[in-house]
C-alpha cells in the first residue's frame, strides 16, 4: 500500500492554483443565491441543492425551471444533460486516478467541477500520485468553500452587485481561456474547433444535450487527425 | 415529486456522472485509441462552453449585441495565449466589455 498521507505542499499548491480559476465563480454564486430566494422552492432547499449540484449552469437551469412548475422529469433530464460532460472529464482523469486509496474513487469525484478538472487535467503525467491526489483536495476544497459562501452571499445579501457591470461575463471569459490553454498540439486545435462548431449547431437541442454531442464530435475528430497528423504534430 | 426529493436527485445525478469512470478506476479498460482521445477532452468541452456562449451568448451573458462579447474574448484570448495568465485575462477582458458597454 502506497503512501497517501497527508501532503500539505502539493495541497495548498493545488489550492493556490485553483483561486484565479475561481473568481468568475464569485457573482455565478451570488445569482443563484438571488435566484433561489426569488424561485420560490425555499431557501433552505435551493441552499442544499447548490452544494449538492456544485455546476453553476445546471444550478441555474434547475432553479429556473422549478420556479416555472416544471415537472421533476424534465428537470432532472436537464440537470442530466447539462452535468453530463462531467462524466467525460471523469473518463479523461480515470487513468491519472486509478492508483489512490478506494475511498478517494467515492468522496473525490463530488468536487469535480469544470475548473478543478482544467487544473487536474493540466498536471504533468508523472506526478506522484500522493501529490495528484492532495492537489486535486487542495484544488477542490478551496472551490468548494468559494462557491458555496459565493450562494450563501447572495442568500443573505440579495442584489449588491451592479447588473450593468455583467460580472457573470467572466464565466465565457474563463472558459475561452481554458480552452487555450489545454491545447497542446495540433489534434488539440480540432478537438476545440470541431467541440465549439458543432455545439454552435447544436446549440437548440433540448434540455442542453448538444455539448454532449459536441464534446464526443471534437473528441473523436481530435483523435482522427491524431492517427494522421501524428500526435508530437 | 417534492422540491427536497428533486433537489436531492439532481445531485446524485450530478455526482454519478463525475462518479462513474473515476469510481470505477482500474476495473475497467478501455480500449487504448478511446483513452488516447480521452486528451482531448479539455480542449473540446470548454470550447463546446465558450464558443456558443461569445458567439450567440448565454445565461452567463445576456445582453445586447453579439460583438462587445467577440471583441473581449478575442482582447482575453490575446492575454492567454502570450503570457498565460489567467487573471490578467479576466481583468483586461471585463474591463474590454466595460470600455465597450461605457460601464461607469
Amino acid at each position: 500500500m502506497s503512501d497517501f498521507s497527508f501532503d500539505w505542499r502539493a495541497f495548498s499548491t493545488g489550492a493556490r492554483d485553483i483561486i484565479a480559476l475561481g473568481f468568475p465563480g464569485i457573482p455565478v454564486g451570488m445569482v443563484i443565491g438571488v435566484v433561489i430566494t426569488e424561485s420560490g422552492i425555499g431557501d433552505l432547499a435551493g441552499w442544499v441543492g447548490s452544494w449538492v449540484i456544485l455546476a453553476g449552469a445546471a444550478n441555474l437551469a434547475m432553479l429556473e425551471l422549478m420556479a416555472e412548475q416544471t415537472s421533476a422529469a424534465v428537470v432532472l433530464l436537464t440537470v442530466a444533460f447539462i452535468n453530463s460532460r462531467h462524466a467525460m472529464y471523469s473518463a479523461a482523469l480515470r487513468p491519472r486516478f486509478a492508483g489512490f486509496p478506494r475511498w478517494f474513487r467515492f468522496v473525490g469525484p463530488y468536487f469535480l467541477i469544470d475548473q478543478v478538472f482544467a487544473l487536474a487535467a493540466s498536471q504533468p503525467v508523472d506526478m506522484p500520485d500522493r501529490e495528484r491526489m492532495w492537489n486535486y483536495f487542495g484544488s477542490a476544497i478551496t472551490l468548494w468553500v468559494l462557491w458555496v459562501a459565493s450562494v450563501t452571499a447572495g442568500l443573505f445579501l440579495g442584489d449588491i452587485i451592479d447588473p450593468d457591470w455583467q460580472l457573470t461575463f467572466a464565466v465565457p471569459l474563463l472558459f475561452a481561456g481554458l480552452m487555450l490553454l489545454s491545447i497542446t498540439n495540433r489534434p488539440g486545435i480540432v478537438a476545440a474547433a470541431v467541440g465549439g462548431g458543432v455545439a454552435l449547431l447544436t446549440a437548440g437541442f433540448p434540455q442542453g444535450s448538444g455539448v454532449l454531442i459536441a464534446i464526443i464530435a471534437g473528441v473523436s475528430a481530435s483523435t482522427l487527425a491524431e492517427t494522421r497528423l501524428g500526435a508530437a504534430s | 415529486m417534492s422540491v427536497w426529493a428533486t433537489v436531492l436527485a439532481a445531485g446524485i445525478i450530478t455526482y454519478l456522472s463525475r462518479a462513474s469512470f473515476i469510481t470505477a478506476g482500474d476495473r475497467i479498460t478501455l480500449p487504448p485509441t478511446v483513452e488516447r482521445s480521452l486528451r482531448y477532452v479539455a480542449p473540446a468541452s470548454f470550447a463546446a462552453i465558450a464558443i456558443p456562449a461569445t458567439l450567440n451568448g448565454d445565461r452567463f451573458a445576456n445582453f445586447g449585441d453579439d460583438w462587445p462579447r467577440v471583441i473581449a474574448v478575442v482582447v482575453a484570448s490575446v492575454v492567454i495565449v502570450r503570457w498565460r495568465n489567467v487573471p490578467a485575462s479576466l481583468l483586461i477582458g471585463m474591463a474590454t466589455l466595460w470600455l465597450i458597454l461605457g460601464v461607469s
